[in-house]
This record gives C-alpha cells, structure tokens and sequence, in this order.
C-alpha cells in the first residue's frame, strides 16, 4: 500500500533522515520505535506529504506523493504529537470543522462526529470547551479528528504522550479495535516500547535518522534469541562492582539501571553463581534478581547501545 | 476555503473580547476627541436684554450677532438665562443694551474666549460705523459703504489645487474619527491575522495542510476573515458616528465604502508582511502596538497632515497606506471627490497590499 524510497532530510546542513526504505501492507499495524531525535516525525512528515523530502520518494498504491501529494492526503488522517485543536471550541466543533474540511456535511458527518465520539468515549462530553478537558481527553478529541472522514491509513506520532494511564488504555484499544475490526492501516510511531509490543504487527526501529533494524517482533527479538537479561536491585550503586561485572568473561553487556544493573549473558550461561561471587567481594547487598526473555527493549539497547527514552 | 473562514467567526463568537475592546476604544477615543463641542458643533448663547433697550436695536444687534456661523444668539428672559448659566447648562449669557453690552460668565472656559472675542469685534465695528456716520450724511453713508462692500476694488482670492478658497479645509470632527477608527482597526486586523501563528503554532495549521484543502483556500480563509472584521470595524464606527453624533460623512459612500475596503486590503497585507518577518506570535504582539502608533503618528491620524513642515517626516508619510487612506476619505466626505480624483491613494493602497502580501507569504512559505 505504501513504501518509502531512499527518503533523505537536511535541515541546514544536518541531515535529520538518511535513506530511510519503509514499506506497509494494508490492514498492516507497523511500528515506528526510536529514541527522541531519531527523525520518526520527520519521517512520519514526509510520508504525509506535510513536507518535501531532500531526495527520495514516497509511493502509495505505487504512485509518487511527492508529484501529487492530493493522493495521500484523501485517504490519510494523521494524529499529531501536539494537541492541534482549536482548544476555545467544544469538541463537537473541532469534529464538524474536521469533517468538512474532508467534504463530509449534513447527516453524515453528524453521524460519523456521533460515531468517532463513541469510539473515544467523549460522546457525553462533546460540547464541552475543549480547553476545560484533561490532556487524556484532548489527546482522544486528537485522535478522533483523524478518524472522522474513514482513513485508509492512520499516522500517528506519539499520541499518549504525556496522559494519565486511563486514557492511554483507551487509545491503545481504540487503535487496535481499527486496526483489527476495521482492517485501518496504522503508522504508530512511540519510544514507548510496551505500546509498539502491545500495537504492531512490525516494527522499524530508527536511530540517528537511519533504520537500523526492521521485521516482526518476533524476528527482532531472536537477534538476541542466544541471550538472556539479569535484572539485579541493589540497595545503592557499586561503581566498582559495574567495572568488575564489565570485564567478565561471560557478561555480554553490563547496563546501569535506576535500580541496580541490567546484564546481557548468553543463554543457559549459568552465571549467578559467579555474579553473587562478584558482588559478595564488594560486599554488594542484593534486593532482588530477575531472570526475562529479552524484550523489544533490550534488542533496541543491544543495536544502539542506549534506551529508548535517553 | 468557506470552513476555514467560517471557523475563524467560530472562534470570534467564542473569544470577541478583543476585536470588541477596539471598536469601544475607537468610539471613546472619538467620542471624547471630537465627539462633544468641537469646533464645528453650534454653540448657544442665551441673550437678553437690559430695560433700556429698545425693540428696534433688539432686532438689529441680534441679526449682526447671527451673523456667525458657528454661534446662535437665542433670545430669553434673564432669568432664564441667570439660571442657565447658574445651574451650568450655558457656558455664559449675553446682556445686550442700546450700545453696550454685558457678558454674564460662570466659568471662564476656552469657548467663552471665543465668544467674548466675537461680540466684541461686533460692537466695536457696528459702533465705529455708527461713530463715521454720525460724522457725514448718516444714510448716503451706509448705502455707500454696502456698495463698496460688495464690489470691493481690490479684492484677495486665496485657492488651492482643490478650488477651494483655503489652502486645505480642516474638519476636526471627521479628521478625529477617520483618524482614530484607522488607526484602532490595524490592530483589529494584525491581531486577528495572528490567528494564522497561533495555528501554526499548536499544529492545526500542519493539519489542515495534509488534509484535501489547497493552501490558498486556508489562506483565503484567514485572510478574508481578517479583512471583513477590519472592514466591518471602519464601518460600525461611521454609521454610530453619524446617525447618533450627526457627523456629517459627505454623500460619497460609495467611495467611502471603495476607501475602506482598499485601505483594509492593505493593511492585512502588511499584518501578512510583519507574520512573514516575525518568528513568534508573542513577537508580533509587541510589533503591533509599535507599527500602529508609529504609522498612524506619521501618517496623519493624529493630527493633520498639513500641518507637518518637516520634509523628512512627511517623505516618510508617503509610505504610510493609513495617509492614503485619510486623504481618500476626506476626499470623499469633504471635498466630495469622486473616483477620478480619488484613483492615485487608491491606486497607491492597492499596489502597497499586492506587494506586501506577495512578499509576506513568501516568506512565510519559505520559513515553512
């Protein structure tokens, strides 16, 4: 349905999106995960035809956006990472003015504003003042507005940024009721690892305007198939326990967390024998240790060698 | 292009608090300028006589007293008119006698100067004449003097380009109001253009960009909504002043519409312009407060232009589209011009909105 060529951004001179080749299925979830800077808003900007690339194209249904941007922007609706509203009228406003602008009028729009508030779970509220909603709730009147005239694809960038736990529930599940019921074709584009997991079907993940890994989860996460992650509370930060850790032979990485460490070892490596060893010689007092699978996280952290949310 | 513009009255309904507090300030700064005892309003003076004054020079001092233009010489009894000026509902009254006069005064305001001034040239003259007649054959004396007066030997015409037999007719009225209401409207105007940075400040702007929408019809949108608040501002602001103050606007509204419109053109082309320059919204709101003063101090708003002697300032002034747009309405209130008299400020108006609207979405694509 749509693919990305070879798309290249340069804002004076510093190149924001180097050669980024994206494709999308239709009814496709795909996942865009990236720290901050990565360049997915100025990916996820080309590709909406908000603005021009530096070289490269944008192809939908095999045709080029960038000679006829009008080709996207009938089918596509695009879910900011800001609240853009027009936060002094009622929801209910925004949403007709929404509409119009993508031709709907009279009793359709009335019934796809009723409908799309139902989807939100603001249909109580509608004519409410938009600015007298909680972020949660103006992110949902965000998030509606894009959804109104039916897009065939659905870009959002960020869109729980900065919401209470309930209403990024709702979004979450609004997302995928579209994507699975209704067969939407959906850009999701976060540094929340747990949303991308929970949404997407694939996932790009992007560091330094480049992709530097792509497939399904499952094929992301067999990049560390032979590894496993030790999650290990102490009660303080033993900075030469870390320099000890770092230097075994049988630790692939040693990250220092909020906690205590996070180690990458090779599967079945039983090594915590040997890491209690360590930390008893620093007289280290462990809380707690946890052995997991790795997680779209840790293959994002083993790529880049840094968090998603640095 | 319609959803855009009808949003923007939308979002007027919701927050007019603004547009509104310009128009009010637009009618107290006139209302209180020109608005209550100009210069062109007629000023009453209650007028009564002494006991001793007879029916005949009655008569005859009260015709050579109304005489002025801007003065009513209105007969009553004196006590009528001790407890007018006792109670402050006239400034002073006037006592006449048979070849005297009396002026009975409150307090000493800046009209009464006038009037004292006035009556005293009156009497001082009618009884200079008096004084020559007495001397010489008192009839034949006068009949010459009414033959000399109207066909004087020499006889000074003072006319300028207008045809007008003074250098510029100065209307203190219809200046303040002209003055005051273009003025108050570039910020009505600039400020409502703001909309457009604060839309592309929150991204509704980048919305509306990727959905089927042209950019010229969101522009045409903000734009037209702009120049019709503008517009309707200039407008609102003429009719209260002439049908409840009676200032007297000419017959030319047509022209005076024609006026506004190209004045207001050109001053959302400059809002354009200044968005074009300006980074932030909150940068535009302190240009604007300092680009209105300043154009309207150089070109005439407050005071009149044909007063300026400075060569500097009034080169200055030519490059003010709020000068064109003086000129042009008092050309059409005052001197009742037509369009061909008028074609040059409105020519100039419209030039000025092309090339700063070309110029201001040019670089506000670019920066884009």
């Amino acid at each position: 349905m749509l693919e990305t060529e070879e798309l290249k951004k340069v804002f004076k001179g510093k190149t924001a999106v180097n050669g980024v080749n994206l494709y999308m299925d239709k009814g496709e979830s795909v996942g865009l995960l990236g720290p901050n800077g990565a360049g997915k808003s100025t990916t996820i900007s080309m590709i909406s035809s908000l603005i021009k690339p530096t070289s490269g194209d944008v192809k939908l249904k095999g045709q080029s956006v960038l000679k006829d941007p009008g080709i996207i922007r009938n089918v596509l609706g695009v879910v900011p990472q800001e609240i853009a509203l027009y936060e002094e009228l009622t929801a209910y406003e925004n949403l007709k003015f929404f509409g119009r602008i993508y031709g709907l009028k009279g009793k359709e729009l009335e019934a796809k504003i009723q409908e799309v508030l139902e989807i939100v779970g603001l249909k109580e509220r509608q004519k409410e003042i938009v600015k007298t909603y909680s972020g949660g709730m103006q992110r949902r009147v965000n998030m509606a507005a894009a959804m109104l005239h039916e897009p065939e694809l659905l870009i959002m960038d960020e869109p729980t940024v900065g919401i209470d736990p309930q209403s990024r529930t709702h979004i979450l599940d609004t997302v995928r009721h579209l994507n699975q019921e209704k067969g939407l074709t959906v850009l999701y584009t976060s540094h929340y690892m747990e949303e991308v997991e929970r949404l997407c079907d694939r996932v790009y993940i992007m560091d330094h305007g480049q992709i530097i890994a792509s497939g399904t989860k499952d094929e992301l996460k067999s990049i560390l198939s032979g590894e496993e992650t030790i999650l290990i509370d102490l009660d303080r930060p033993y900075p030469d326990l870390v320099t000890d850790l770092q230097s075994h032979d049988g630790i692939r990485q040693t990250i220092e967390t909020e906690k205590g460490l996070k180690l990458i070892v090779p599967k079945g490596s039983k090594l915590l024998g040997s890491i209690f060893q360590v930390a008893e010689r620093h007289q280290a007092q462990i809380l707690n240790v946890n052995v997991k699978v790795p997680t779209l996280e840790d293959v994002f952290l083993h790529l880049t060698g840094r968090k998603l949310r640095d | 292009m319609k959803s855009v513009f009808i949003l923007q009255w939308q979002r007027f309904r919701r927050a007019p608090i603004l547009v509104l507090s310009f128009l009010g300030m637009t009618i107290l700064f006139v209302s209180v300028l020109a608005g209550f005892g100009g210069p062109n309003s007629q000023f009453t003076i209650y007028t009564y006589g002494d006991p001793s004054l007879e029916e005949e020079m009655k008569v005859k001092w009260l015709d050579r007293l109304n005489e002025a233009e801007n003065l009513t010489f209105k007969w009553v009894e004196e006590s009528e008119a001790h407890d007018a000026v006792s109670s402050r509902d006239a400034g002073l009254a006037l006592k006449l006698m048979n070849d005297d006069y009396r002026i009975l005064i409150a307090v000493q305001e800046p009209s009464s100067v006038s009037v004292e001034n006035y009556v005293y040239q009156v009497f001082s003259e009618e009884l200079r004449l008096q004084e020559v007649a007495s001397q010489a054959d008192g009839e034949e004396f006068r009949s010459e003097l009414e033959r000399v007066m109207n066909e004087p030997a020499i006889q000074i015409v003072t006319e300028s380009l207008s045809g007008e037999e003074s250098t510029f007719i100065y209307d203190d009225q219809l200046h303040v109001l002209f003055g005051m209401t273009l003025f108050f409207s570039i910020y009505t105007i600039m400020f409502s253009l703001m909309n457009v940075a604060e839309e592309k400040r929150v991204g509704t702007w980048d919305r509306l960009i990727v959905s089927p929408l042209y950019k010229w019809q969101i522009y045409t949108g903000h734009l037209l909504y702009s120049f019709l608040i503008g517009y309707f501002q200039i407008l609102v602001a003429f009719l209260f002043f002439q049908f409840l103050f009676g200032f007297d606007l000419g017959e030319r509204y047509g022209m005076l519409l024609l006026v506004i419109a190209c004045y207001t053109f050109a001053i959302v082309s400059l809002g354009m312009l200044v968005m074009g320059l300006v980074k932030r919204s909150q940068q535009m709101q302190a240009v604007v407060p300092i680009l209105a003063t300043a154009m309207a101090m150089l070109g005439g708003a407050y005071w009149p232009i044909e007063i300026v002697t400075n060569e500097i300032l009034l080169a200055l002034s030519k490059g003010m589209p709020i000068y064109y747009g003086l000129d042009a309405l008092k050309g059409a209130a005052i001197y009742n011009f037509g369009l061909p008299e008028l074609v040059q400020p409105i020519s100039i108006m419209l030039l000025f909105g092309v090339v700063c609207m070309g110029i201001g979405i040019n670089l506000m694509e670019r920066r884009a």
